[in-house]
């Protein structure tokens, strides 16, 4: 019989490699008695690698409790080589840009699933949400929810920074007057969500430093 | 074919009712034949300001429901020789009483018939609203310098912008003091449009005889030499088309040594 699970000792540790044309019920059989053996003594950290097999979220937990049913062993990370048409659809859109051109008036909301670019003003008492990043060409007065689908490092820039409300994945600043954070010359400002799980705003010179992974051009010219 | 022009703000009281008689008295007054709708149904006051309450018979909700014809419930104004007519709200009933199609079909008749239909929008953003805006190809938007105004028409823009048959919506800044603006108390004319960024039609002054001519039943543009009057003048001309410039919005001058003054600062 083919072995179903293969145990690999790589510099980052234990790599347990499934294998991914046995059915599902016979892999798990597998993997019980694989973790089950003595030999395995040492406690170790684990990567799980599925190979070309989609396993749902429940699966996953599941391949997680049988690993880590060997006291020694932990599961750092679980990769497969394939995702579903659905999860791929989405990482796309969120890597796109959408641009709205025109004021954002009172009352509306622009909502985009990637970053998003607003060429005019946000006004107050509007809206622009994004997955991604927003940028306004502009002056942002109203609202902005920038990295809505759990991204905390996105970021919102504006060319006058003078919203409201400023909220990055789920933290929330409100822009009163006794934020000391707040300059008097809210020109090309951007805002990003520090460590500490505060909103900072500094200058929009700083943003390459404080977020280098924005910028989609590597190497100098 | 005439044009109908809806008056609206978002917030109340900033001036719609007066604004919509005194520019469809201008424009009467210009040779113009005009027609004014209150679509305030439950709270009119279109007709008391013109000073047309007594002679109403039938209204709007027994124009749409049938209960009589077009003709028969307008009111002439007999002031301005058979050029002003009024086609005042129900009282008795609410905005619910009509709908947005009724009154498509009836401004698109009343345009037949006058050079300008102007329709009276009650405040907020609800069923009122949607049947005021439902028959209108242009749109003027009313505001004055407080910031609450200004956000409330910077909502209805939005709203107006997304309908269809609507050309882009102009502005009138209404009730300007000259004095809190240049000591930075409310906001400048400036300041204004470039929040809203659309055209302005207009400025208006405040003027207390505005209250004490609407008490009377006489819209105030009917006295020439009014300050605010002079504000409602030029946008009716600017609606037919001639370009006017921005009025100063200075207080009269103070004396006769002022005007001298004036003269040799030339």
């Amino acid at each position: 019989m083919r072995n179903l699970v293969y145990i690999k000792g790589t510099k980052q540790g234990l790599v347990l490699q499934l294998d991914d044309q046995c059915s599902y019920t016979d892999l798990l059989t597998e993997l019980q008695a694989k973790v089950s053996d003595p030999a395995l003594d040492g406690s170790a950290e684990v990567q799980i690698h599925l190979g070309n097999r989609y396993c749902t979220e429940a699966q996953t937990k599941e391949i997680i409790a049988i690993t880590q049913s060997n006291s020694h062993l932990r599961v750092s990370s679980v990769r497969s080589d394939v995702i579903t048409v659905e999860e791929s659809n989405r990482r796309i859109m969120e890597r796109q840009s959408e641009t709205y051109v025109g004021i954002v008036r009172s009352g509306q909301v622009v909502k985009a699933e990637g970053d998003l670019v607003v060429v005019g003003d946000v006004n107050p008492n509007a809206k622009v949400v994004a997955g991604g990043n927003i940028y306004v060409l502009g002056r942002l007065k109203g609202i902005a929810h920038a990295g809505a689908n759990g991204n905390r490092e996105a970021v919102i820039a504006a060319s006058w920074l003078e919203a409201t409300h400023l909220k990055i994945d789920d933290a929330l600043e409100t822009m009163t007057d006794e934020l000391t954070v707040l300059s008097e010359q809210p020109e090309m400002e951007c805002a990003y969500l520090h460590t500490n799980g505060h909103i900072i705003i500094d200058r929009l010179q700083e943003l390459r430093f404080i977020r280098p992974q924005i910028s989609t051009f590597k190497g100098g010219s | 074919m005439g044009e109908a022009i809806v008056i609206t703000s978002g917030k109340g009281g900033v001036g719609k009712t007066t604004t919509t008689a005194n520019l469809g008295t201008a424009l009467a007054l210009q040779g113009k034949k005009v027609c004014l709708i209150d679509t305030d149904i439950g709270l009119r006051n279109l007709d008391v300001i013109l000073g047309l309450e007594n002679r109403i018979i039938y209204d709007l909700v027994d124009v749409l429901d049938g209960r009589c014809k077009v003709h028969q419930a307008l009111v002439k104004d007999k002031r301005f020789d058979d050029m002003l007519y009024l086609l005042p709200a129900a009282q008795t009933t609410d905005k619910n009483a009509i709908n947005p199609e009724q009154m498509k079909e009836l401004v698109t008749k009343l345009k037949d018939e006058y050079d300008f239909v102007i329709i009276d929008c009650p405040a907020g953003i609800e069923q009122g609203y949607k049947n005021a805006v439902a028959g209108a190809d242009k749109a003027i938007v009313v505001t004055t310098p407080e910031i609450s105004a200004v956000r409330d028409a910077d909502r209805i823009i939005g709203l107006l912008e997304l309908e269809e048959n609507i050309e882009p919506p102009k502005l009138i800044i209404n009730r300007i003091r000259q004095h809190l603006m240049k000591a930075g108390e409310a906001l400048d004319v400036n300041e204004i449009t470039t929040h809203l960024s659309i055209d302005l039609l207009g400025i208006v002054a405040d003027d207390e005889t505005v209250i004490s001519s609407s008490n009377r039943g006489e819209p105030v543009v009917m006295d020439p030499n009014n300050r605010a009057a002079m504000g409602y003048r030029n946008i009716a001309r600017r609606i037919l088309g001639e370009s006017v410039p921005l009025m100063t919005m200075d207080q009269k001058s103070g004396g006769v040594f002022s005007k001298i003054k004036a003269i040799f600062s030339k």
